[in-house]
């Protein structure tokens, strides 16, 4: 097939490189917040959980529930920081 | 649009004689309605300006070079970078030398009072809750240090500094450069090389615990013992991409954050009503910047430094565990 013929191979015009690249980020990051939405609620709804179940542990859960958090948070950003590259450095 | 508007006056004129029966979820529309009435009253006064082209939210993170330093094709320019981290390792030091100068029994007061609180979560959560003994003493110190240099570079990355020199503005016949918010972590390099500190004396320590071979043969997951050389060579391809993953993973997260935050207090503090040249939409996103504030500078600030500080401790502990 003659690739060059789809107009996905050659974008040379200024707008549909600027609407590329604002897909991109509004895609990327958005898609990405959803994953780690969901991960952080579940870390937060499973703390909870194991709190109401054994109250003793609620020391011992905190700094491992931040862990989780800022973990699973940070995904979302790696989407954003992609996201942001596409859109202001390329 | 048009929906948002008569919300708000068919909410908000009754308030003058039974606004008392209105129950707490009437209440929030109605504060939301006002809220966006105010919006589109701006938005009437001073309408569209049209996209702004001048405007580029990227050159708050540009470095300017103040000093021009040039070693061959080395550049170590001093700017603003450079100002923050030496800010942040001189509070650093001074906080810690100072308070520990001035320990006292008796009469505490409240920045002793935090500077032992945080002592006691470096030292015993976040270095006891990965590593026991002899190599907690030992790494503590590194850990610790770890954890105040990236928790005060964070915090003054929040305080509005004077050192946007792009912008000037004169007072008193001073030349004084704009106030802006910047970060040394909010700078991939800072992040990158504590990252490669850590990777590289988390290798060393493991190397020095249990020898080179022995090491990296415990990379592999315990229970192995009978799979074939093909399939254990293959589990130690993966396990050497997830170290080298971890020094993406550790900096990206720590410098993402920061950026990520201080990219949307930029925006909405102000930011995307110039850029977008709508002048009402300030009005709209300036109470939503004191909140992102507040969450930066209460979770955010503390909780990178913290996950730094156990993940570098998490990994020289699982360096030098005997299993795995």
């Amino acid at each position: 097939m003659d690739l060059t013929s789809l107009p996905i191979a050659e974008v040379t015009d200024e707008g549909v490189k600027g609407a590329g690249k604002a897909i991109a980020l509004g895609v990327g990051a958005g898609l990405g917040s959803i994953g780690a939405g969901i991960g952080v609620g579940f870390i937060f709804g499973k703390e909870i959980e194991s709190v109401a179940r054994q109250p003793e542990m609620k020391s011992e859960l905190e700094s491992i529930r931040w862990l989780g958090f800022a973990l699973t948070e940070a995904v979302a950003f790696y989407t954003f920081i992609f996201g942001l590259i596409a859109f202001f450095l390329s | 649009m048009s929906t948002a508007v008569a919300d708000p006056t068919s909410g908000g004129t009754p308030e003058a004689p039974k606004s008392g029966g209105l129950s707490s979820k009437a209440k929030l529309w109605i504060g939301f309605g006002a809220f966006f009435a105010i919006f589109i009253l701006l938005f009437l006064i001073f309408g569209n300006d049209g996209k702004n082209e001048a405007f580029k939210p990227q050159n708050e993170f540009k470095l300017e070079p103040w000093v021009s330093l040039h070693i061959g094709s080395l550049d170590l320019s001093i700017n603003k970078a450079v100002l923050y981290l030496f800010l942040a390792s001189g509070l650093t030091i001074f906080t810690m030398v100072w308070i520990a100068k001035r320990m006292q029994q008796k009469p505490m007061n409240r920045v002793q009072t935090a500077v032992e609180v945080s002592y006691d979560l470096t030292k015993n959560t976040i270095t006891g809750g990965s590593l026991d003994g002899k190599l907690a003493a030992k790494w503590f110190p590194f850990i610790a240090t770890l954890f105040f240099w990236i928790w005060f570079s964070n915090m003054i990355g929040f305080l509005p500094l004077p050192t946007n020199t792009e912008h000037e503005f004169t007072i008193f016949g001073l030349e004084i450069p704009s106030f802006a918010i910047y970060a040394a972590t909010a700078n991939l390099a800072i992040p990158l090389v504590l990252t490669l500190v850590v990777w590289i004396s988390y290798h060393v320590e493991g190397i020095r615990t249990k020898g080179f071979v022995p090491y990296l043969k415990s990379w592999l997951p315990p229970g192995l013992e009978n799979m074939s050389p093909i399939g254990r060579g293959a589990i130690f391809v993966i396990e050497v991409i997830s170290h080298f993953v971890r020094l993406i993973s550790l900096s990206v997260r720590l410098f993402a954050n920061i950026l990520a935050g201080h990219l949307l207090l930029l925006f909405m503090g102000g930011g995307l009503a110039v850029l977008l040249g709508i002048a009402a939409l300030g009005a709209l996103t300036f109470p939503l910047a004191f909140a992102f504030f507040i969450f930066e500078v209460g979770l955010v600030a503390t909780l990178q430094a913290f996950i730094f500080a156990t993940l570098s401790a998490i990994y020289i502990g699982g360096a030098t565990s005997a299993s795995h």
